[in-house]
């Protein structure tokens, strides 16, 4: 039979668990909410060196893809990786390997329904046109693309301090609600 | 005694936590479910206080009608 004393600490710890699983959850949002803005800006500057090694290094595209995997940080860098290695090592079109890429690519990170519809319709372009026309492409692309980004600033600004914190008072709410 | 201590703290702590969260979640525009929260934190206390009051009623039955 269990003493007094030992089922207080076993509330105490249970409590402290709650806290613990809620307030992360909080914190955890809000870092999706921090990432999306800095991985639709990493993507952005992505087009941009894509676009200057295609209009001034004429470089074929799974060799600037495998360029911009070195330069870019994680998760792109193995996006860009992949999509380099369906290129040259597989069967396939630009089309159908930038769509697989991207779908594994959306696992990974925290990108919207919104912005991973606009780089399919950019890979659709990609390597059918001429170079003049692939870089209007890319323009339009990046258009698109900052306008999801000051959407994603926006929500950043707005909700990632009411994410924490509702985290953290949720947990509490319970807890109390509990004891 | 101590029953009555431990849910006063109780509803305070309730009391505390649901406005910080209703202040929260004005001020981010979400004012539907900053009064949705409010309102739960209500009834909840609502039902714990008409328990309390229940137990006062029975007693003051069992005093004055002579019932068990």
């Amino acid at each position: 039979m269990p003493g007094e004393g030992e089922i207080e600490v076993v509330k105490i710890i249970g409590a402290l668990l709650i806290m613990l699983a809620t307030t992360w959850t909080g914190f955890d949002a809000s870092r999706r909410l921090t990432e999306r803005t800095r991985q639709l800006r990493l993507f952005k500057n992505a087009l941009l060196s894509l676009e200057a090694e295609i209009m001034y290094g004429h470089t074929p595209l799974h060799e600037a893809s495998r360029r911009l995997a070195r330069q870019l940080p994680e998760p792109l860098s193995s996006f860009f990786s992949a999509f380099a290695n369906k290129l040259v090592n597989t069967e396939t079109t630009v089309k159908q390997a930038w769509d697989d890429c991207l779908q594994s690519l959306e696992k990974r990170a925290a990108f919207k329904q919104g912005e991973l519809e606009i780089m399919r319709q950019f890979g659709e372009t990609l390597g059918r046109h001429d170079k003049t026309s692939q870089q209007k492409h890319i323009q339009l692309t990046i258009t698109h693309l900052e306008r999801e980004e000051a959407d994603a600033t926006e929500k950043q600004q707005k909700y990632g301090k009411m994410v924490k914190s509702l985290g953290f008072l949720s947990g509490l709410l319970i807890v109390i609600l509990l004891i | 005694m101590g029953l009555e201590v431990d849910i006063i703290f109780k509803i305070a702590g309730v009391g505390i936590v649901v406005a910080f969260l209703h202040t929260i979640l004005d001020q981010v525009g979400k004012k539907e479910y900053a009064q949705w929260v409010t309102l739960f934190g209500f009834i909840y206390i609502l039902f714990m206080v008409a328990s309390i009051v229940d137990d006062l009623f029975q007693k003051i039955k069992s005093v004055f009608l002579f019932e068990g």
